[in-house]
């Protein structure tokens, strides 16, 4: 591991620890008072500054510590964390985010953010209210770029590391000794009991230069009397050094709470009395010791060996001990990853890793539902014993399947945690105020289906704030809170993510959705549409509601983007819009991209999967049933009411004229818009899980179709895009390029 | 000699003699007043202050009693800490009379 | 005989540079992400010297350092605490709660591991 690799471990842990920060504050600002959630709040400022000073990253470290200051005022209860002060703070967590980026990224965050901010926090750390400060900038204020400046709050610690030549005890500076200073140390006893050791300090000493000591026991008790823990033993040192009195005194930075300290520059020279005297150490006339050492009673020695008996058994469990702890320790640090919160629960795998086990255990589906179709072709009784372990292994491959897409399923969270920030700097950009609410952050849905959610959804966002929320002067006037609220909700339904997206703006305006329509040439001025067929004209193509094209949301991208893009997803979007009351868009996901339960149909021949999730029921038309409707249409009637027919051969041009209802199957289909329809289908031949594979990625996007499958046979069959086919069912025919679809 | 053997006995220092081996070896020490001690310390990588404000009282102690205390084997970590805090080894020694 | 130091922190980062720098100067690391867990590993681990962080969730620092004093075993481990927070309060906090001494993040490999030279033999 070099410092590049940890650097990046740097970079990840801090997206962990602002979206930790975001949520926290996030809850701090529906009044949550957990000082446990402040305490994480300031935990994951602190831990980026920590980090960011070990690779000298200035701007953030200095960014971090004043927002780190302002926080620990909020942890110690000195600062009431208000609305008003929470705005400030995620306005830092936003700005603290766009320092990490530019950090990793290059670039730079521009610089009267910072400040302001910076004068912001340092306001409320010295007690005043945010628009206080704002107004009328304080001498703290004045303060703040020198701060910010300040490369970090990092070495007034005093701690000057000890330089030394280190040559056994003693030292050999004779060159320089130009100081001599007179030491007096007495240690207390709690200076032993914090894990210092006198003797440690001493050496320290003895090897900034010439050292003689004396050793003061005046205070020692009597052997029964004693404490073996307190500390009696105080010496008198003389010391010859090239030091500084402070690089002296600094050999006794940690303990100086803990002793009798006196260090000064010696009087005189050499004429100091007594205690000075080094003491002439020998004792290796020890060794001879007595003339012939007593020989311990065996009593003795039999105890002595039991006990070193029990010692050695000690020191072995230890020792076993230590090294299952010492393998732990080592797997832990593999997993460098273990998520900082959740200790050793969870492991931090390559993606890569995991799309590859996808895909092979995609492939295994295939060639397992191959293997099936080739056993039954040549087993016509289906009962043979290889038939049933085959079934067992279909159901084994399916278990492993969704336990493989489990692990990239990921709780939608960080999506949403982002949106809140894009609320906030665009709420702040059209003077809009609007809190963002959301719900179901720990809905789980696979991670490629994460990463392609958040364009649209920030689109979405962005055009909530931007046409949806009122003014404040407006939503007052409406008899409305100024606050206006958008609610982001996610849950699983049907094996779908739905994610909704609820407004309490204005609603839709659908007399300019409808003028607007017209003026585009997007429907006939005396087209008769439902309220539903007006607001779903916002998803059309090349539509903008907004008279001035702001900045916001008015890049050229429409809902339609939006829309497409969710498609692409095999996901369908909706809207439902209530005059002043506000707006919900609807959006169902698949919850991965990866299978995808079907049913398998024909249709003039070919072979398509239709989405199971899409197919409300299935049932056999019969001639009665059946009314025609127009020159093309035709309505089957369904328990007494009408739903439109739509021939699946004829729209995807697999074939020149209609075929008879009564002869196929009828899949009664819900589309996004609402509303059913009854696809027409000339035979289903069953239900399975398929693997998708992309067309776009391999071939080209069709209209109409939304992806492919390797069928059990081997053959490719296309998983029909039921939204696209019932789109393309409401206009009045085909659009020429999908017939394109027939060629597949 | 025989009767010496029952009032004699040698007491092994731990390889490191800390805030921990402190209270035990003053433990040690006291169950062994009143016979001659030898003390081996051929194992000691570390002494501290403590431990060794526990062996010169203990010198001390048998001194007053009459009894032998001797430091054997020394090891070279238990001598040069010894030096460094200043203890005169003769401190650490009683002799019989 | 290497000397065995635990490292007890919440960040992965400083995790991995003080396990870089300990290794790189020849000491054995055994690491922790909190203070419940390093009083778990420092049961049978036995280390020469604690390096500890204040700031951590579950168990902080202060409690941790009082755990491992508190432990008749091993109340004699020499302990540093690596932190940012150089004022003065904090750091008489942490000697209070039995702290041996303190390394200022971020910190410099040099003195790092000259710190621990101090506290052990």
């Amino acid at each position: 591991m070099d410092m590049n690799e940890i650097k990046e471990i740097f970079f990840q842990e801090c997206e962990e620890q602002l979206a930790e920060l975001e949520s926290g504050l996030l809850k701090l600002n529906d009044g949550d008072r957990d000082p446990e959630t402040v305490n994480a709040v300031f935990r994951a400022v602190h831990s980026i500054k920590g980090g960011a000073g070990a690779f000298g990253l200035d701007d953030l470290v200095a960014f971090a510590h004043v927002f780190e200051t302002t926080l620990d005022c909020v942890r110690s209860n000195k600062l009431e964390p208000n609305q008003d002060v929470l705005k400030v703070m995620l306005k830092s967590a936003d700005v603290l985010a766009d320092l990490v980026t530019c950090s990793r990224d290059g670039g730079s965050v521009e610089e009267s953010r910072t400040k302001t901010l910076v004068k912001e926090l340092e306001a409320l750390a010295n007690g005043e209210m945010p628009s206080a400060a704002a107004e009328a900038p304080k001498p703290a204020a004045k303060a703040a770029p020198a701060a910010a400046a300040a490369p970090a709050p990092t070495d007034d610690s005093g701690f000057q590391p000890i330089p030394f030549t280190f040559d056994g005890f003693g030292g050999d500076e004779e060159a320089v000794l130009g100081n001599v200073f007179d030491i007096s140390f007495k240690p207390t006893r709690e200076l032993y009991s914090k894990g210092n050791e006198a003797a440690l300090l001493l050496r320290d000493l003895s090897r900034l230069g010439e050292m003689s000591i004396a050793c003061d026991m005046d205070t020692l008790p009597a052997f029964e009397s004693m404490d073996p823990e307190a500390s009696y033993f105080g010496w008198k040192i003389s010391l010859k050094t090239a030091k500084s009195e402070d690089e002296v005194r600094a050999v006794f930075e940690f303990a100086e709470w803990d002793c009798e300290l006196d260090v000064k520059p010696a009087e005189a020279s050499e004429d100091e009395e007594q205690p000075m005297v080094p003491v002439p150490f020998d004792l290796s006339a020890l060794d001879d010791g007595p003339a012939e050492p007593a020989a311990p009673a065996p009593a003795v020695v039999a105890a002595a060996e039991t006990a070193s008996n029990v010692t050695k058994a000690v020191a072995a469990a230890v020792e076993k001990k230590e090294s299952a702890a010492a393998a732990a320790a080592a797997a832990a640090q593999n997993n460098a990853a273990a998520a900082a919160a959740s200790a050793g629960q969870t492991i931090r795998v390559d993606l890569d890793r995991v799309d590859r086990l996808i895909n092979l255990v995609g492939e295994l589906v295939i060639n397992q539902a191959m293997l099936s179709q080739s056993v039954i072709e040549n087993d016509a009784t289906g009962t043979s014993a290889v038939n049933m372990g085959l079934e067992e292994l279909q159901q084994l491959t399916r278990e492993i399947q969704d336990s493989v897409m489990a692990i990239r399923a990921q709780p939608v969270k960080p999506v949403f945690q982002r949106m809140s920030r894009i609320v906030r700097e665009v709420a702040d950009m059209v003077g809009k105020q609007i809190r963002l609410v959301t719900e179901g952050e720990n809905t789980e849905v696979d991670k490629t289906v994460i990463d392609k959610i958040a364009e649209p959804l920030t689109h979405m966002i962005r055009n909530a704030v931007d046409h949806g929320i009122e003014s404040p002067e407006k939503r007052e006037a409406a008899g409305k809170d100024p606050e206006g609220t958008i609610k982001l909700s996610a849950k699983h339904r049907s094996g779908r993510i739905l994610i909704e997206l609820q407004d309490d703006g204005g609603g839709i305006n659908r007399e300019r959705v409808k003028q607007k329509a017209i003026d585009n040439d997007l429907i006939a001025p005396d087209a008769n549409l439902t309220d539903e067929e007006i607001d779903n004209l916002i998803f059309a193509p090349g539509f903008s509601t907004a008279d001035q094209i702001s900045d916001i949301s008015g890049r050229g991208v429409g809902m339609d983007v939006v829309k497409r893009s969710i498609q692409a997803l095999g996901g369908r979007i909706s809207i439902s819009s209530k005059p002043g009351q506000g707006s919900i868009f609807t959006m169902s996901l698949p919850l991965t991209l990866a299978v995808l339960d079907g049913m398998v149909v024909t249709v003039a021949g070919q072979t398509l999967v239709v989405p199971l999730t899409a197919i409300v029921e299935t049932l056999q038309p019969e001639a009665s049933a059946i009314h025609s409707f127009g020159a093309t249409q035709r309505l089957i009637s369904i328990r007494n009411s009408f739903c439109p027919l739509v021939d699946v051969g004829r729209i995807l041009n697999f074939r020149s004229t209609q075929a008879n209802p009564v002869e196929g199957v009828a899949l009664l289909v819900e589309s996004e818009g609402g509303g059913q329809r009854a696809l027409m289908v000339d035979a289903i031949q069953g239900q399975r899980q398929v693997v998708i594979k992309s067309l776009e990625a391999n071939y080209t996007h069709v209209p109409g179709i939304a992806a492919a499958t390797i069928l059990g046979d081997g053959r490719v069959a296309l998983i029909l895009d039921v939204d696209a086919v019932v789109a393309a069912s409401r206009g009045q025919s085909l659009k020429p390029e999908m017939s394109l679809a027939a060629t597949g | 000699m025989a009767a010496k053997k029952a009032a004699s006995g040698t007491v092994a220092l731990a390889p490191v003699l800390d805030l921990n081996e402190a209270s035990a070896l003053h433990g040690k020490l006291m169950t062994m007043r009143g016979s001659d001690i030898v003390i081996d310390a051929s194992a000691v990588e570390r002494v501290g202050v403590q431990c060794a404000q526990v062996l010169v009282a203990g010198a001390a102690a048998w001194q007053a009693d009459k009894k032998s205390f001797m430091i054997e084997k020394a090891s070279d970590a238990f001598e040069k800490t010894m030096q460094l805090i200043g203890i005169d080894p003769d401190k650490m020694v009683a002799k019989e009379i | 005989m290497k000397k065995k130091v635990l490292t007890v922190d919440d960040s992965r980062t400083i995790r991995n540079m003080l396990l870089v720098t300990l290794n790189n100067a020849g000491f054995e690391t055994i690491q922790a992400e909190d203070g419940v867990e390093g009083l778990e590993v420092l049961e049978g681990c036995d280390p020469d010297v604690i390096v500890t962080d204040i700031n951590m969730p579950r168990l902080d620092g202060f409690g941790f350092i009082e755990g491992v004093r508190r432990n008749e075993k091993y109340r004699a481990i020499p302990i540093l605490v690596l932190t940012t927070e150089s004022d003065a309060e904090k750091k008489n906090r942490a000697r209070q709660a039995g702290a041996t001494g303190w390394i200022v993040k971020p910190f410099d490999p040099a003195k790092l591991i000259d710190a621990i030279e101090r506290v052990t033999a």
